[in-house]
């Protein structure tokens, strides 16, 4: 009986000493998942950025009320999510391009399009299918004794500001990868754009910076907030001015910059400066948008119209 | 009808009367060997646990808040009805697949053929009894999903969901079929199961894409592609979420007629085969 005990004794003072010896090791070792965030992250590992990806492209499906190319499909137009192309007014839609259905192949695939979403349409569009709702949206009006007269105004007479239903599936792409700064910069477009929650996309940009600090193109879009919605050009510049420094720092080594974020970045400075009576930083801004911009003439006459009505 | 299910059993209903197999009384019997299915589905806890599970679920979905805003709603249909779905398949899969397999498990097959019932009548009325008990479940299911939508959208299009109901109706009435089919071929239950779970599953998510894929293969693999595509019944037909999440509208009424007459030619068929099947299965 006393061999028994000491036997157990030391069986427990070696586990005890391999667990002091290990736990300092477990707790540096980079595989480990112990100090992971969330339930999330623990059991999907990267595996979740997937998800990320999905449901970013799910917010962009019900931003087409489900009318969405899958994978066997022609994405041509599709290239790009559309709930940012939009935020970026990338000029007009290439209607073609997004009829990604094409004629009917066969009966199966003429007959099976009445069953999902087989048309164009933006979230705030009539949704219902019917091409005189969509004739009387685009301003044409219905006949007086058309049984769908109203439905332009939303399906079932409601009138609705249906863009916050892509804010879920952005909710939760953010929720699976933290690092995607997309879903932060298009989330919060919409959220003060269309639905007017300035608060609320400042919030969500900030927890964007937090999982990803320093980054310029949420810095940009903070900027914007401080000057178009709060009316805070000293804020505004000061965020600015750190996104065109870090963007200096992270972007000019890569071989393709992100050019589109800096032009965005000098060209906004640009304006505050010049509302702001700072002609001579307007106008080094512009210089330097000057350089890497494809409308040079345009940005030459701004240069001018400045010169010429502030320089004494 | 298993041993619980049997009329010597203390647990049977006691209505269980069947007839001789002439004339109207055919449906007699099929109808009561519906019945007992459908009560068999009511005693068992899969369809409770599925409703449950799909009702919390929704609401933990439900209670999620998107940045202050409120009457979002369309992620929580796509979410409950994507449930719903999934649960309908679980239970018509399973509930079919052990209809035949247990009778012939329990011993209680030959007591049953010789009250008597016909061999057809037998597989039509399981048939039946599953596909009954599935728009029960159904009922239950979408009339949960209809006062989730009101409660959040403050709106009720009742045609639309029964709409959307009726269609999830008949390509279960398809699975039910083929299910039925499947126990007569393969050896368990559980094989029945996953294979018909796997094939149905396969056919929601790629059917409608099988003639795009066709186009990319060379032959001979793209006649074979092809010939599936138009062989296979195309259960995604059925699948009108997106019309009802996106507020899209009714599917007009003739092709509803149309999608219903399709669901009725695979069912029949997958049905006659099951019978030829049972009529030359040995019971033993």
């Amino acid at each position: 009986m006393r061999v028994y005990s000491l036997a157990v004794g030391l069986l427990a003072s070696l586990a005890l000493s391999l667990a002091v010896c290990l736990e300092p090791w477990f707790q540096s070792w980079k595989g480990s998942r112990t100090k992971s965030d969330g339930l999330l992250q623990t059991a999907l590992g990267d595996g979740r950025k997937l998800f990320a990806s999905h449901f970013y492209a799910k917010a962009d499906a019900y931003f087409h009320n489900g009318y969405y190319p899958t994978v066997f499909d022609n994405r041509d137009g599709y290239a790009k999510a559309h709930i940012a192309a939009d935020m970026h007014k990338e000029g007009e839609e290439d209607e073609a391009a997004e009829n990604y259905l094409g004629k009917p192949r066969d009966w199966i695939d003429a007959f099976s399009r009445h069953f999902y979403p087989a048309r164009h349409t933006h979230l705030g569009d009539s949704g219902c299918g019917h091409s005189c709702c969509q004739r009387a949206k685009d301003g044409q009006g219905h006949a007086d004794d058309c049984e769908h007269k109203g439905h332009e105004e939303g399906h079932h007479g409601a009138k609705r500001s249906d863009e916050r239903e892509i804010l879920p599936w952005l909710r939760f792409s953010e929720e699976l990868d933290p690092e995607r700064v997309e879903t932060y910069v298009v989330c919060a477009y919409w959220l003060r754009g269309a639905l007017k929650k300035v608060d609320e996309a400042e919030q969500f940009l900030r927890m964007g910076l937090r999982a990803n600090p320093g980054d310029a193109e949420l810095l940009f879009e903070l900027g914007r907030i401080y000057f178009e919605d709060r009316g805070d050009p000293v804020r505004a510049r000061n965020v600015w001015e750190l996104g065109l420094k870090n963007w200096r720092q992270r972007e000019s080594g890569k071989p393709e910059p992100n050019v589109f974020l800096r032009a965005q970045l000098l060209g906004y400075l640009a304006t505050l400066e010049e509302k702001q009576g700072n002609y001579a930083r307007a106008l080094e801004h512009l210089t330097a948008l000057k350089t890497i911009s494809p409308h040079k003439e345009a940005i030459q006459r701004w240069i001018d119209e400045i010169r010429y009505e502030h320089t004494p | 009808m298993n041993s619980t299910t049997l009329p010597t059993s203390p647990a049977a209903p006691r209505d269980f009367a069947l007839a001789a197999p002439t004339g109207a009384s055919t449906w007699t019997n099929v109808w009561a060997i519906a019945g007992v299915v459908i009560k068999e589905l009511c005693r068992r806890k899969d369809f409770y646990v599925l409703f449950v599970l799909t009702a919390l679920i929704t609401l933990v979905m439900g209670s999620v808040n998107v940045f202050n805003q409120e009457n979002v709603f369309r992620y929580l249909k796509e979410i409950c009805l994507f449930l719903i779905w999934a649960s309908s398949l679980v239970i018509a899969i399973t509930t079919t697949a052990r209809q035949i397999p247990a009778e012939q498990e329990n011993r209680t097959l030959f007591p049953l053929l010789a009250k008597p019932v016909t061999r057809h009548q037998v597989v039509i009325g399981k048939f039946l009894g599953c596909w009954l008990a599935s728009g029960a479940a159904l009922a239950v299911f979408y009339l949960f999903f209809g006062l989730v939508a009101a409660a959040r959208e403050h709106d009720w299009p009742i045609v639309n969901y029964l709409q959307a109901a009726t269609l999830h109706w008949f390509a279960l009435g398809v699975l039910c079929a083929m299910t039925m089919l499947g126990s007569l071929v393969f050896a368990a239950p559980s094989s029945n199961s996953t294979i018909i779970l796997v094939v149905s599953v396969s056919i929601l998510l790629v059917g409608r894409h099988l003639n795009k894929v066709a186009l990319k293969l060379s032959e001979p693999l793209q006649t074979v592609v092809q010939a599936v595509y138009f062989a296979v019944p195309h259960l995604e037909l059925f699948d009108v979420r997106d019309l009802i999440v996106h507020d899209w509208g009714l599917v007009p009424w003739l092709i509803w007629a149309a999608a219903f007459a399709y669901a009725a030619v695979y069912s029949a068929l997958f049905l006659a085969l099951a019978c030829l099947r049972f009529r030359r299965k040995a019971i033993h």
